[in-house]
């Protein structure tokens, strides 16, 4: 534990040392008018953290031509410091998320317990705004990066057969970005006024009083480097580190689709890093980004935020793709149907989701002309997104479909997802999201989308790969009710939602017209009910890690590659590379194999 | 192979059947009291009608699916079908189409309608600021507590604000559009039908766009009226304007939920000091 | 024994990958941070259109994008030299592209004691000029951090014909802050 008590400690002094050097600084040289001191001592500390947890010995001695030093044995302790082995990062970002999560899911509750009232009678508006906000930060951030920092870093190197990812170092940094990250979004609304919701739009964000504005904006800034090193790596990963014989034409379809998502991330992430360093700088040098008095405006920041924000979607829902698919074809025990297809819709995807993102703004104000080619293009994104449902239920049809518990959460993903694909056709007709845009049409719709396309990827892929990661079984009956417990009450929870939104009740407020009272009393008795059922899988999987039965090397008898090492995998994954010699999925045919693997011998070789 | 079909065609049909009685009968959306407010009902109504097939069939499948060819263990497989081009491309063609199809109505005609003519009867100012509502009438009467606005009117509502981006909402009329600092924004409604607050929550200015502390309670009631009540209403406002500390105790007790609720009073009158 | 030769072919691969991935992950970076750029280009375009002060310092402003140029040249020198064996001029070459580097970032600090008179951050046209222009001295810093670190390591006997990535990958990124500030002089001073 020693790296983690450096590293916090250097990240303190960090933070300190910074402030008030900034604040010396500000002092003798004038133009700064704003608190400099949180952003520099944010940045001062960040690099502290990283240093202090190992990336100074692991990596910042070799910059000044020192051997670098390892921190440590690898016992249960090198989850707690900069570890290189993609297995390990792959376990700190689960772990880290599903305890985000659960924060966020706090945060939920407390606000469903607001809402079973018209007023305000459990917290002030202020109050709420904060949970608000902060409920939607985190919950995105789970979404952004649940699945691709967690599965995209355990499972893709196993999964195109390399012995780790590209950069290893360049890893462990995008994980140990994410805790001051966390640190600082979860500590924002203790420096005051903290009331932009996630979506941080100016002139709100910049006018709001109190510093906590500020170290959103860093705590975003550095989750956004993390999102794009990840992306990074993976994108370079897939694209030089494939065993011999496995062509693109042979990658399991997870790993298409974090490759798909890294695309995003690596590309488009950057606006929303710019955005917020705009509403930064408009808050600590004056700047006019989006003074209209000085000629700046708030549409710039619509467009440009949301040319990240709407691919943020997809890197939400892409990995979440991969997973369910992976999950309904190994358990369908049939080939995944239409692979190439998939990969198109897949790639498409990407294409589309960088030229629709006005659809967001459709009240804004913008000009009339761009109305109708952005609701063209974006109900357009909905062909791609149908063959990803042609995928799914091409496999499961005349399948020996085996309904374990990550079974029965993609097929739930199906059934969800496309509810919330569905609506979103409401809010990309013009005509129709003029009324219920910024309602509670919204907020169902996307809770839909990203639980039931994110989330559900997310706790499926967990079970699924349970016993690949501990080497144990989770329990299997206790697993299956989660998994109908999510996919049904995630309906009982959002559906009513969709009713009180077209009925005149807005989203982000704390308080609403009586006569809706009764269904918004509903829905909170339902959410509670829902939060509830976490405590299930928490507690299984808790459990199960310690004291589950010892899982065999390929529990599901599934074809990829990951399961043809013993769980938990051992160090370098292969002790020499595989051979692939065919598709990864040929369910059905005799005598056909995805890969061949020498083991007996490597020492030899 | 051909039973099969049968079988799920059978289901698909009648939930199909299901799903459109039902989305044409239960409306959803209650009725609004203006042109607008008609189109968006419509819209979103024929977007049901449309999505009822879709949906039925996907539930048919995974329905079917998950009852006929269910199989514990991984003991068997399945057969090897990877592909079928024409499958993938038939299902390609009938998405593409209802794509098109939703694209062209409601998208095309209902984004015509829902606009409408660039002209107008009356303008209407609207003034946001952090948290509550300035309208200004055409003779120059202005209300902070009450919006009220002529039957069978075409109105333009030109919206700006004076702080934060604000969004001017009212749910009965179906049409949003935000208040954007350093601008004017334009909304031009319909009115059709008269209608008070006091029988319809849904007839409120509400701030639909987040803008800090009581972003919630920045709304104001809303009374559609006779063109000859309006007239009297608007040349008394002009007359004898509101002593301006009673408007402002008023601003913010609009939400429906205010009358009833004494903590949510309080918590107004507390915003207001 | 096993495990030793388990590392053995765990560095094997990394041997046959790394090169390859170097440079793949360099070129994703660039295309990342062109994104970057490109945001705060087009929020320049957007808010104040082409508009621009009379007074900026046009001399200046061309002075350093000719010493920025040339720092290009000499970063490339200092890549074929290490590339070559010719270690000392390499370090010769560093050296003068650290130079050039310093002498810009001092241009631009001038620059702006003027510009903060003359067009403040808080008018639309200094909105655009100190962000686009802060971000991109930055990145020159940076740069210039990256070749220092190469240089003390250079000096110290590290790289040689089989071993210069690291060089070749500050050089590229070099050259690639190089490329923005020609996007960003035109942008800023020309239209
Ligand atoms: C039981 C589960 C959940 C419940 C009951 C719940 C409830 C809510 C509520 C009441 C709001 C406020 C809506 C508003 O006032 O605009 C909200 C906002 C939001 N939720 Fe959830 N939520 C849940 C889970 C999640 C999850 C898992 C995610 C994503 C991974 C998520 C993402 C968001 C986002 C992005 C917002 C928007 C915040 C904003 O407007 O800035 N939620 N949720
Ligand atoms: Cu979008
Ligand atoms: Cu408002």
């Amino acid at each position: 534990m020693r790296p983690l008590f450096r590293a916090i400690k250097w990240g303190i002094g960090g933070y300190l040392l910074g402030a008030v050097a900034a604040w010396v600084m500000a002092g003798a040289s004038g133009p700064l008018n704003g608190p400099i001191e949180v952003t520099v001592g944010f940045i001062a500390g960040l690099i502290g953290w990283i240093f202090g947890i190992g990336g100074w010995n692991n990596w910042g001695r070799e910059w000044f031509g020192l051997p670098p030093k390892d921190d440590g044995k690898d016992d249960w302790r090198r989850y707690f410091r900069f570890n290189t082995d993609h297995k390990v990062v792959g376990v700190q970002y689960l772990v880290a998320f599903i305890a985000v999560m659960g924060i966020g899911g706090i945060m939920a509750m407390l606000m469903r317990l607001e809402l079973a009232r018209a007023g305000t009678d459990f917290m002030s508006e202020e109050t709420y705004n904060k949970v608000m906000s902060m409920h939607g930060i985190l919950m995105v951030a789970v979404a952004v990066a649940g699945i691709l920092g967690s599965f995209g870093n355990y499972l893709i190197p196993l999964m195109i057969g390399a012995q780790d990812m590209a950069f290893p170092r360049l890893n462990a940094l995008s994980f140990w970005l994410i805790p001051p990250v966390a640190v600082a979004l979860l500590s924002a609304p203790l420096l005051g006024s903290f009331e932009a919701g996630w979506t941080a739009y100016p002139p709100l964000s910049v006018l709001a009083p109190g510093d906590g504005q500020l170290l959103f904006n860093m705590g975003v800034i550095a989750f956004g480097l993390s999102s794009i090193l990840g992306g990074l790596n993976i994108l370079t990963t897939v694209t030089t580190m494939r065993a011999p014989g496995m062509t693109w034409g042979r990658l399991p379809i997870f790993v298409w689709a974090g490759f798909s998502a890294s695309l995003i991330s690596v590309l488009f992430t950057q606006y929303f890093a710019a955005t917020l360093v705009m509403i930064q700088l408009d808050r600590i040098a004056g700047t006019a980004f989006f003074d209209a008095k000085a000629g700046g405006g708030t549409l710039l920041y619509e467009h440009l935020f949301w040319f990240y924000s709407h691919p943020a979607v997809y890197i939400m829902v892409l990995p979440a793709f991969g997973v369910s698919l992976e999950i309904i074809t190994h358990f369908s025990r049939k080939p995944l149907f239409a692979y190439k297809a998939v990969v198109g819709a897949f790639l498409t995807i990407v294409g589309l989701s960088g030229i629709v993102w006005a659809h967001h703004m459709f009240t804004s104000g913008m000009a009339n002309y761009f109305h109708a080619p952005f609701m063209a293009l974006t109900e357009a994104i909905s062909i791609p997104t149908g063959v990803v449902f042609l995928a799914a239920i091409g496999t499961m049809w005349k399948g020996r479909i085996w309904f374990t518990a990550p079974m029965i959460m993609a097929t739930g993903w199906v059934f969800n997802f496309m509810i919330g694909g569905i609506t979103g056709i409401f809010h990309a007709d013009v005509a129709t999201d003029l009324q219920l845009h910024d309602t509670y049409f919204v907020v169902a719709h996307f809770h839909f989308t990203i639980i039931g396309g994110s989330i559900m990827g997310l706790l499926g892929g967990t079970f699924y790969w349970f016993p690949k990661i501990t080497g144990r079984m989770y329990n299997e009956r206790l697993g299956k009710i989660f998994a109908l417990w999510v996919t049904i009450g995630l309906n009982v929870v959002f559906l009513p939602m969709f009713w009180v939104g077209v009925n005149g009740m807005n989203r982000r407020v704390a308080v609403y017209p009586a006569d809706l009272q009764r269904v918004n009393e509903f829905i909170s008795a339902a959410a509670f009910l829902l939060g509830a059922g976490f405590l299930l899988f928490i507690g299984n999987l808790l459990w199960s890690a310690v004291k589950g039965p010892k899982a065999s090397d390929n529990p599901w008898n599934a074809s990829t590659l990951e399961w043809s090492v013993s769980s938990p995998p051992p160090h370098h994954n292969f002790p020499l590379l595989p051979e692939v010699v065919g598709h990864p999925y040929e369910y059905g045919r005799p005598g056909a194999r995805h890969a061949v693997l020498s083991t007996t011998g490597a020492t030899h070789g | 192979m051909r039973r099969e079909w049968l079988v799920v065609g059978a289901i698909w049909a009648a939930l199909t059947a299901l799903g459109e009685f039902v989305v044409t009968t239960w409306t959803m959306l209650p009725e609004g009291y203006s042109r607008e407010s008609h189109v968006v009902n419509e819209a979103y109504v024929l977007l049901l009608v449309m999505a009822v097939p879709v949906f039925a069939f996907m539930v048919t499948m995974l329905g079917y699916s998950i009852v006929a060819f269910r199989h514990p263990g991984a003991t068997e497989d399945g057969p090897n079908l990877g592909n079928n081009k024409r499958v993938v491309w038939i299902w390609l063609a009938v998405t593409a189409a209802l794509d098109l199809a939703v694209l062209i109505n409601p998208g095309f005609v209902g984004l015509r309608d829902i606009r409408g003519t660039q002209s107008a009867d009356m303008a209407i100012e609207v003034v946001g600021q952090r948290w509550s509502w300035t309208v200004t009438y055409e003779n120059g009467a202005t209300s902070t507590t009450e919006m009220v606005v002529p039957v069978d009117t075409r109105i333009r509502f030109d919206v700006t604000s004076t702080d934060v981006l604000h969004s001017f909402w009212v749910p009965g009329f179906g049409l949003k559009v935000d208040a954007v600092p350093g601008r004017t924004t334009q909304m031009y409604v319909t009115t059709e039908r008269t209608g008070d607050n006091a029988d319809d929550s849904r007839l409120r200015v509400q701030c639909a766009e987040l803008c800090g502390l009581s972003h919630a309670d920045m709304a104001m009631t809303v009374r559609v009226v006779e063109r000859a009540e309006y007239d009297a209403w608007v040349e008394d406002l002009k007359n004898n304007p509101p002593a301006a500390a009673q408007q402002a105790a008023g601003a913010t007790a609009t939400t429906a939920a205010g009358e009833q609720n004494d903590q949510q009073a309080g918590a107004a009158a507390g915003q207001e000091g | 024994m096993a495990a030793v030769t388990l590392e053995a072919a765990h560095s094997r691969a990394e041997l046959l990958h790394q090169p390859r991935s170097n440079k793949l992950g360099l070129w994703i970076f660039m295309a990342s941070e062109t994104f970057l750029f490109s945001a705060l280009i087009s929020a320049r375009f957007i808010t104040s259109g082409v508009q621009k002060p009379e007074d900026l310092n046009q001399a200046l402003a061309f002075g350093l994008t000719c010493v920025l140029l040339v720092s290009s040249i000499s970063a490339y020198l200092a890549e074929a030299f290490i590339a070559t064996g010719h270690r000392r001029a390499f370090l010769a070459a560093t050296r003068v592209t650290i130079v050039f580097g310093l002498i810009f970032i001092g241009g631009v600090m001038f620059e702006w004691r003027e510009a903060l008179h003359n067009f403040p951050p808080g008018t639309i046209y200094g909105t655009a000029f100190f962000s686009l222009i802060g971000l991109h001295a930055f990145h020159v810093l940076t740069g210039v951090l990256g070749l220092a670190v190469v240089l003390n390591l250079g000096a110290l006997g590290h790289f040689g014909p089989s071993n210069s990535w690291p060089v070749e990958g500050v050089v590229k990124y070099w050259h690639f802050v190089d490329l923005m500030w020609v996007i960003i002089y035109p942008a800023l001073y020309l239209f």
